[in-house]
């Protein structure tokens, strides 16, 4: 449709009247193109780009390219997949030289699609198949030094037909515990600002003397967490039931971020908003096509502290490494991406399934790297691990968690603040505060 | 080259120091053609907020900012009624008749109203700029609240009734990144997304700004930054540190970079203590790596010498 970059437009694109039914058909079979490609486009986007197209000169094709994306893609995410199916549904019509022919098969033509699917069958063996002798192979593999990791038998040592089970069991667990999370509680001890709104109502038939006072309380903030999963081989037998616990996860708690690395980082929140957990699987391996890859979390780690850790971490955020530390990449890289990225946020938690292992000891390289910048190193490898590392969070959230038991500090630079104060739990209510203010106040008008 | 419509606000953008490319230019003039809101995102100091800006100056209209933060609620973005009048008109009607809803009435009526930006925007006598500056770090109660004022433009105040824009204004939401906007709040906008600006577009950006640089030190600074920006920092500087920087090397009399001056104004560029550190202490290679040798700089290649 929009000749090649630079020709001059012939006349007047939208005034051609079977031009612009023409175009009309195209930029409404443009919209439902992206649409298949995950992109939310109603009906008012395509209203709103087509009249974008009639204010701009559509003959040059920069023009109707940047018209069409400023009202179509509405994120950075969105504008990368917008590019990307720009040129392949535009330049159809380039090739076919006519104007007049049907949209282009949405299905035909696009790439991700089949190299998923062996990615896709391999979840799948992951979550219904698999029998108990791959299991044990798979147990082999989950480690690099055998002797270190065998003896466990936690997430890793589920029987086939206890997996649905556990999935079940897994997800109940991560919704109550998201749910707990996520409930506004009022502050004690604080009295908060005088709300003199509601102050002066209270007070209204008292023609105005300020008796009754009504005070504000702040609704405190919820923590924020970005979770950074470890899906390399060596975690396979655990990551199934960490990526289903922080699913349901999402599913109650707004305020999560969730990344996947192997060799490579990927964001994989939005795919784990994406409905049912079938449907959620799918979408992750379309995500991660490294999926039970090596590891490298050093450059993993690196990678988001450039590209996501300014936007995404800050005082208020936990971040959560979910990994049990096995790196075959530079201890150094990691223990410095660490440390910014710790730099940033509230606190570091790594979770270690290994953990559960009665003998572990932090004794991997990349582990032994990470620990002078990690707050707390927990298990992490059945449900009593999950719930504790909830119950943790909601005692973070309250200020009421030592940070870093396991090490000193990196630097006297590294902290500059000391984490919020625990409440005092005999500090007075302030249903008592006011009471008192009240009498104070009687008491001085009286005097 | 830039097609007619978006041709003059370019240049009526460029008339008033804001030097923008044809994605800008293409975004603003959509937005303000079809009264949408326009959503720009970007790192820090790019110029987001200097769009809503330019803009309310070259539609030649108010700009009503309202600057969001965690905690923002309705009373100061929306209306609050003022107490202090409220109280005084109480204590001067004690005497009076009039029934106490009488009373009420007249002290929640519209005298008795503060109004806050996003009240002032839409019943301002004409159609203003209204910035909603980062609006992630509101909470998402309030971008719920404030969906609902961009799709219907009109506010209810429980004491006085539905109050309906007189105009719409031209709205410019900005946001940081640092938490994801809904999308319901995306669907409803047009997106910009603005990146640091390549060489060329800085150079012109610091030439239109800065008065009365010189040329080669505008291009050894764009290049400085454009390579400070490769390295990994905590907080790359925007354009905002470059126009500072510049400004301060003008100030200063300076006709070159050389890592004597680099290294006083340092402060001025990066804001962060490790990246300061990180540069000071990398300084040498860093200049060779973004192109700039002290050795280009005579006078300053003296100095040092003599220094050392």
């Amino acid at each position: 449709m929009p000749p090649a970059p630079d020709t001059p437009s012939r006349g007047s694109f939208p005034d051609d009247l079977a031009l612009h039914g023409a175009l009309s058909a195209n930029v409404v079979g443009f919209c439902r193109h992206l649409r298949d490609r995950g992109l939310g486009l109603g009906p008012a986007e395509a209203a709103d780009a087509l009249a974008a197209l009639g204010l701009v000169d559509i003959g040059r094709e920069s023009r109707f390219r940047l018209a069409l994306r400023t009202c179509l893609a509405k994120s950075v995410r969105e504008q990368q997949l917008f590019d990307d199916c720009f040129d392949r549904y535009w330049r159809v019509w380039d090739r076919a030289g006519e104007l007049n022919r049907p949209a282009p098969d949405p299905e035909a033509g696009s790439p991700g699609r089949d190299r998923s699917q062996p990615v896709q069958m391999s979840l799948r063996e992951w979550l219904s198949a698999g029998d108990g002798e791959e299991a044990e192979e798979q147990e082999e593999t989950a480690g690099y030094s055998a002797g270190e990791v065998i003896t466990h038998r936690d997430f890793a040592g589920l029987r086939p037909d206890d997996l649905e089970e556990m999935g079940r069991v897994v997800e109940e667990l991560a919704r109550a515990l998201a749910r707990r999370l996520s409930r506004r509680y009022r502050q004690l001890g604080g009295r908060g600002r005088l709300d003199l709104r509601r102050t002066l109502r209270a007070n209204l038939l008292r023609g105005g003397e300020l008796v009754d006072l009504a005070f504000r309380s702040r609704r405190p903030q919820k923590l924020k967490l970005v979770v950074l999963c470890d899906v390399s081989r060596s975690m396979d037998l655990y990551s199934r039931f960490l990526l289903q616990f922080l699913y349901a996860f999402a599913a109650a708690y707004r305020r999560l971020e969730v990344f996947g690395f192997s060799t490579s980082l990927r964001r994989l929140t939005p795919a784990l908003r994406e409905g049912e957990w079938d449907r959620v699987l799918r979408g992750l391996s379309r995500e991660m096509p490294e999926w039970s890859g090596g590891t490298r979390i050093g450059a993993c780690f690196a990678s988001f502290a450039d590209a996501w850790a300014e936007s995404l971490v800050d005082r208020r955020t936990a971040v959560i490494v979910l990994s049990d530390g096995w790196d075959t990449g530079e201890a150094e890289l990691l223990s410095s991406s660490l440390s910014r990225i710790r730099r940033r946020a509230f606190a570091v938690l790594w979770l270690n399934p290994l953990m559960g292992n009665p003998g572990f000891r932090p004794e991997t390289a990349g582990l032994l790297a990470a620990l002078p910048h990690v707050d707390l190193l927990a298990p992490a490898h059945n449900v009593a691990a999950l719930r504790d590392l909830a119950r943790g969070l909601g005692r973070l959230e309250r200020g009421g968690v030592r940070r870093r038991p396991w090490a000193g500090r990196a630097g006297p630079e590294a902290d500059p603040d000391p984490p919020p104060p625990a409440p005092d739990p005999d500090a007075p209510s302030s249903a008592r505060n006011l009471r008192a203010l009240a009498e104070e106040r009687a008491a001085r008008r009286k005097g | 080259m830039p097609s007619p419509e978006t041709e003059g606000l370019q240049r009526q953008l460029s008339d008033r120091g804001y030097i923008a490319g044809a994605d800008i230019c293409l975004s603003l003039h959509l937005a303000r053609e079809l009264r949408k809101p326009l959503l720009v995102e970007g790192p820090a100091g790019v110029g987001k907020t200097e769009i809503a800006k330019v803009l309310a100056d070259l539609l030649d209209t108010d700009l009503i900012r309202l600057q969001c933060y965690e905690g923002l609620d309705t009373s100061t973005a929306l209306y609050e009624w003022n107490y202090q009048r409220q109280l005084l008109q109480i204590r001067m009607e004690e005497q009076g008749e009039g029934s106490l809803e009488q009373r009420e009435a007249h002290i929640f009526s519209e005298p008795f109203l503060l109004k806050r930006p996003l009240l002032q925007a839409i019943t301002h006598h004409r159609a203003p700029v209204l910035l909603i500056d980062e609006l992630d770090r509101a909470d998402e109660e309030f971008e719920s609240f404030l969906l609902e004022l961009l799709s219907d433009w009109q506010i209810t105040i429980p004491e006085l009734g539905t109050i309906r824009a007189t105009h719409v204004p031209h709205v410019v939401v900005t946001g940081n990144r640092t938490r994801e906007l809904s999308d319901a709040l995306r669907r409803r906008c047009f997106y910009l997304w603005i990146d640091y600006p390549d060489f060329d577009k800085e150079l012109a950006i610091v030439g239109a700004r800065v008065d009365g640089i010189d040329a080669d030190l505008a291009a050894q600074i764009c290049r400085f930054m454009a390579g400070a920006r490769r390295q990994q920092l905590e907080k790359p500087p925007g354009v905002a540190e470059t126009l500072d920087w510049a400004r301060a090397l003008v100030a200063l009399h300076r006709r070159h970079l050389d890592s004597a001056t680099i290294e006083e104004t340092l402060g001025l560029v990066f804001k962060d203590y490790h990246d300061v550190t990180h540069v000071k202490q990398s300084l040498a290679e860093f200049l060779e790596s973004v192109g700039v040798r002290p050795a280009a700089a005579p006078g300053a290649a003296a100095s040092d010498a003599a220094g050392s």
